[in-house]
């Protein structure tokens, strides 16, 4: 069966392949606040940037959790998603952010300080805090890959890439805030490079991701290749996502190697960012479920 | 305890479409819910040219994704095989739906229990029928388990004109499913999915 043969189709009595639309914007800016918020604190944290702490954590427990809520159904409901860790990824997401939550607050208030903490609790909350946002940049590509529903999704890759775009994000986040900031110490070479090797394997890794893909033995994962690189997702897809928040973001972060300029870190964390969204906004959109078919059915 | 399934014989079905009424008449769900439906596709090329029908319901899979998928546990499955939604837990996330292949869930937006199929309101038929559901949840086909627990056959089965659907215990030693499933060439919907499916369907 060839993809050309199989439309897209719009209600579930047509033969073909079902859009993705069960997981909308408000997931897909829970997932990008999730990781950027927990990228930017667990950066921040590591080159101890106070303000970047309190940046990311307030991006996580007020944009991804806002964004969360606002997507359920039942938001008043939320406690009970904790209640599968053993099976589910949303659970242990829940989890992962409670932590996040009860550490990072108390790191926060112990380095303002409003309250002071003993040393091992200190390194307690330090521990739990930075496992706990590693765990929020990677766990939604898990979320997703979970499904072998949407072909797409599942791979093994995703939650590589979710990681490593969440660390481009804290990395180019934490550059910027320093920049604003006027801070120049031994950690700013470190950055810079940690970025330009993130922005290099963030290309490869998605380029690696879309090419294994458009080989895949599923249809609905080759068709959904067909959509983000030459169907209507394309224009996001490469303008945006590649080239905006990938090539034109590693331009001119080795323009920034040179010249150091604050408004060139804003352009460059705003490319990034841009690119970063559009990414997990393609990724559900472009989402295909296979047509309903088996052996006799197909044949045609 | 029986393993409740379910055969649809596909040389039987002529795409009457009755047991998507039947059952939308039977679970009285809300506008663009359908528990049961019927994929229609035209094959070959003209002038040997055919309409094919697919029904489709929930396949009450032995490896359900969608009960994996569920956070809370609103999803469960009866000691029988029937895949079920608790409505009081169901936060309504929507994963479930993401991970069925086969997009037999089905999400009750807010707002769709105030408007019936009509312009004017609620009939109260639906009123009666819509009180069964909870909105921002989740709501899936059941195998009409409130008529099965009564010792009666679903509402797709029992309508189907031609008798193409045959309900039943599928672990019933030389029961009529096992038959079929072993005589006939039997096979289930995206086997790829290994979700372990409880609809067979026989060859056209």
């Amino acid at each position: 069966m060839s993809t050309q043969t199989v439309a897209i189709v719009s209600h579930r009595f047509g033969y073909g392949f079902y859009r993705q639309a069960w997981w909308n914007w408000l997931i897909g800016s829970a997932f990008f606040f999730g990781e950027i918020g927990a990228g930017f604190f667990l950066v921040s944290q590591l080159t101890g940037n106070f303000t970047g702490m309190v940046l990311g954590y307030l991006i996580v427990m007020v944009g991804k959790n806002t964004a969360h809520l606002k997507f359920l159904g039942r938001p008043m409901r939320f406690w009970r998603a904790a209640l599968r860790p053993d099976r589910s990824w949303i659970a242990r997401g829940i989890w992962a952010t409670g932590l996040f939550g009860v550490s990072g607050l108390a790191l926060l208030l112990k380095n303002s300080g409003q309250i002071s903490l003993s040393d091992s609790t200190l390194a307690l909350a330090n521990t739990v805090a930075s496992l706990s946002a590693l765990f929020i940049m990677f766990y939604d590509g898990f979320v997703m890959n979970f499904s072998h529903a949407v072909p797409f999704w599942h791979s093994s890759l995703l939650p590589v890439l979710c990681l490593t775009y969440a660390a481009l994000g804290g990395t180019t986040l934490t550059i910027t805030l320093r920049e604003l900031q006027g801070v120049h110490d031994a950690y700013g070479v470190v950055l810079l490079r940690t970025e330009f090797v993130l922005l290099v394997l963030n290309l490869l890794l998605l380029l690696i991701y879309v090419k294994r893909m458009s080989s895949s033995q599923v249809a609905a994962a080759r068709e959904t290749v067909r959509l983000l690189v030459k169907g209507p997702y394309a224009k996001v897809f490469i303008g945006l996502v590649i080239l905006v928040g990938l090539v034109a973001t590693l331009l001119l972060s080795l323009a920034q190697n040179q010249i150091q300029q604050n408004w060139l870190a804003v352009v460059i964390a705003t490319c990034e960012l841009t690119g970063d969204y559009a990414f997990l906004m393609v990724l559900l959109k472009s989402g295909l479920f296979s047509p309903q078919t088996a052996p006799a059915y197909a044949r045609g | 305890m029986a393993r409740l399934g379910m055969v649809i014989d596909l040389k039987r079905c002529v795409g009457c479409n009755a047991c998507t009424i039947a059952c939308k008449q039977e679970n009285g769900t809300p506008a663009g819910v359908h528990f049961a439906r019927v994929i229609n596709r035209e094959v070959g090329t003209y002038p040997n040219v055919k309409r094919t029908f697919l029904p489709v319901l929930c396949n009450h899979c032995d490896d359900a994704p969608c009960l994996k998928a569920c956070p809370t546990g609103a999803t469960f499955q009866r000691p029988d095989g029937i895949v079920m939604v608790d409505d009081d837990s169901c936060i309504g996330c929507r994963a479930c739906a993401v991970s069925c292949p086969y997009l037999n869930r089905h999400f009750i937006d807010h707002g769709m229990l105030q408007k019936g199929l009509s312009d004017d309101g609620l009939t109260p038929f639906e009123q009666v029928k819509f009180a069964g559901f909870q909105e921002g949840t989740m709501t899936k086909c059941t195998f009409c388990a409130h008529r099965v627990d009564h010792g009666l056959q679903p509402a797709c089965v029992i309508t189907c004109p031609t008798e193409a659907r045959i309900f039943g215990d599928l672990d019933e030693e030389n029961g009529i499913l096992q038959t079929l499933i072993r005589e006939r060439n039997s096979w289930t919907l995206l086997p790829e999915a290994k979700t372990k499916p409880c609809v067979y369907y026989l060859d056209e």
